[in-house]
């Protein structure tokens, strides 16, 4: 059967375009019209026509800059130019710029139809190249974790070796770089892959309800406990642990954490009698945890248990690079969800988002390209679709430790927030406990108004 | 037109000017036998001489069919009409026939399937031939059939005589399954 493109003809002449649009509707195609270059990029920017007859005297926007602008917005577009008065310096220059054919009018029949049996195998080119490209996509991406950059491409070859081990792993990074994708990629590579891999916040849960989520509890062991419950600790044996946020464990849950290490066995609150437990440890924070350890805030026997093997995982502007992998996967993710036809993000925007600092990393990009996508009014996401990127940040984030960086971002979120905790800690994507106690650490204070 | 209900389509075949009588003749023939549909020959209408491009030195082929769209042929679901004229469309050098996808009016032109082209001689067999071909072809876009990639159907398309030569009397199956589908679709309502 033949197959199907969508078609738009440019030409300033009526019959020209009256005459295509009967030829192509006759070869079973969906074939458009525009008057001129202007009209053919509005018709362009609402649906994804995949072949353009693009004729080169036109008045306003001539053919080859209609052409230019095509072959960089929508460059997988195939354009098609033709002329009434052809001059071998303008069919270089189209050819050099792109376009895949310049025909002289009017044509002879079998002309037309060679040049759609060679656009067509161009198209299946095309198609079999996307196809290829979203297999390799699946390559780069490791276990849902987009990046082809170094410092990716370490980890990746890191993680195999990793899982081959039972070792404690302590993975390092800022808020939003994938820890938890990089535990679930090493769970998914070990011995324990068919076992659970149970994830849990530290950060979120207080330390006495912490306790009992991964001890387990009697019924009646204290004020609450209504029935047996069995604790993480014991329902992920065989499995993976993820302890996330460890740094804000109190000292009093690194040591009962490093018992259970040590002996590989629980005790149930309320209960007396041990049972043994079978599971690996991955932990990570965003906090510097030898600092911590040697400003006594983190128990040093626990962190050298927790931390023998490290990874560390780099801020998104530290792997710039993998900027437009990202932004692209995000867009295809969003498009689906929502719906909406938002096939392309322009040279310039993605230069500002390769440009930005991204202190929430990969999950602000993630936010920001479903953001820009729900609001967008057109294919393709420009620079005025990222005008909410504060430049501010980035600016606080070029100078300053890691934690004055964290501590500017909080300050400047709860001032942007009219210190309404809930709405900031939704923003930073932490849980509200975990930004109180952060509020704490950096003696943070609200203005006096 | 509904082969359901046994009312066969009617379709006219109509010469433009001077033609050899056993021309539109042998088209109605043809269209009849590979279409099962009910031709006649009409009677002739005028040379498009209103047709003529002045730059061009040719026959504009759209608007041929308007005019023929205007006539009143009510008796026909289709009208074929042929020509002994070189055609054209806009963006082609020439055509050997032309149709609206859908439409009611085909027109097909002989000027270019004689070779040599010597009108003091009768038209030799081959003529004859390619101008059924042509005459099948625009006529399944009239019964809304668009072009095929296989290159032995009727409805693929030829833009030179050697193509239309090697192509036999011969719809694909899909083709034919289209073309079954088109004719048991009930008829339009007659507006009010």
């Amino acid at each position: 059967m033949n197959e199907k493109m969508s078609i738009l003809i440019v030409d300033d002449e009526r019959i020209v375009r009256e005459s295509f649009f009967h030829w192509f509707e006759k070869s079973g195609h969906m074939v458009d019209t525009a008057s001129s270059g202007s009209k053919a990029l509005e018709k362009l920017e609402k649906l994804p026509f995949e072949l353009l007859f693009v004729d080169i005297k036109m008045p306003g926007m001539n053919g080859i800059e209609l052409l230019g602008r095509v072959k960089e917005e929508y460059p997988d577009t195939i354009v098609i130019i033709m002329t009434a008065y052809g001059s071998i310096e303008t069919a270089v220059t189209a050819m050099k710029m792109g376009a895949s054919d310049y025909l002289l009018k009017p044509f002879k029949p079998d002309q037309l139809s060679l040049v759609m049996e060679k656009v067509s195998r161009q198209h299946k080119l095309a198609s079999e190249y996307h196809y290829l490209k979203v297999q390799l996509e699946e390559k780069t991406r490791f276990d849902n974790i987009i990046g082809q950059s170094p410092p990716m491409e370490d980890i990746f070859r890191l993680i195999p070796e990793i899982a081959a081990s039972e070792s404690s792993v302590l993975i390092l990074g800022e808020t939003g770089t994938g820890k938890e994708l990089v535990a679930k990629a090493i769970h998914a590579k070990s011995r324990r892959s068919n076992g659970p891999f149970i994830a849990i916040n530290c950060g979120a849960i207080p330390d006495t309800l912490l306790e009992s989520e991964l001890f387990g509890h009697q019924k009646g062991a204290f004020t609450g406990a209504t029935h047996h419950r069995k604790g993480f600790l014991e329902v992920v044996s065989g499995g993976t642990l993820f302890l996330d946020e460890i740094g804000e464990i109190s000292p009093k849950m690194q040591v009962d954490l490093l018992r259970v290490l040590e002996e590989k066995k629980i005790t149930r609150i309320g209960e007396r009698d041990p049972i043994d437990v079978d599971f690996r440890l991955i932990s990570a924070t965003r906090r510097d945890l030898e600092k911590d350890v040697a400003e006594r805030g983190f128990r040093e026997d626990f962190y050298y248990r927790v931390n023998v093997i490290i990874i560390r995982m780099p801020p998104l502007r530290k792997r710039s690079e993998d900027i437009p992998l990202l932004a692209e996967h995000f867009l295809q993710k969003y498009c689906h969800e929502t719906t909406k036809k938002v096939d392309h993000i322009s040279r310039d925007a993605l230069a500002l988002l390769r440009g930005y600092d991204w202190p929430g990393n990969v999950r602000e990009l993630e936010n920001a390209i479903e953001r820009s996508v729900v609001l967008s009014k057109s294919r393709t996401l420009g620079v005025e679709d990222f005008s909410f990127l504060s430049p501010a940040s980035s600016a606080v984030s070029r100078h300053g430790s890691l934690r004055e960086v964290e501590k500017a971002h909080i300050q400047e979120t709860l001032t942007e927030c009219g210190w309404n905790v809930t709405k900031a800690s939704k923003i930073l994507d932490i849980n509200r406990v975990t930004l109180h106690k952060m509020i704490k650490r950096y003696s943070l204070q609200r203005p006096a108004s | 037109m509904n082969e359901q209900s046994g009312t066969k389509m009617r379709v006219g075949v109509v010469a433009l000017g001077k033609i050899p009588e056993i021309i539109p003749k042998s088209m109605a023939a043809h269209i009849s036998g590979y279409l099962n549909l009910h031709t006649n020959v009409l009677p002739a209408l005028e040379h498009p001489a209103y047709a003529f491009d002045k730059e061009r030195l040719q026959y504009n082929a759209g608007i041929i069919l308007k005019s023929l769209e205007q006539e009143r042929f009510s008796d026909y679901e289709k009208i074929i009409a042929v020509v002994a004229v070189d055609l054209f469309v806009p963006i082609f050098t020439h055509v050997f026939g032309e149709a609206r996808q859908g439409g009611k009016c085909g027109l097909v032109s002989v000027y270019r399937l004689n070779d040599p082209q010597d009108d003091s001689a009768p038209p030799p067999p081959l003529l004859l031939e390619r101008a059924a071909k042509v005459t099948l072809h625009e006529t399944g876009h009239l019964l809304n059939l668009v072009h095929c990639t296989d290159s032995k159907c009727l409805m693929h398309f030829s833009g030179k005589l050697a193509d239309l030569d090697r192509m036999p009397f011969y719809f694909c199956r899909y083709c034919l399954a289209y073309l079954r589908d088109f004719r048991q679709k009930p008829p339009p309502a007659a507006p009010v």
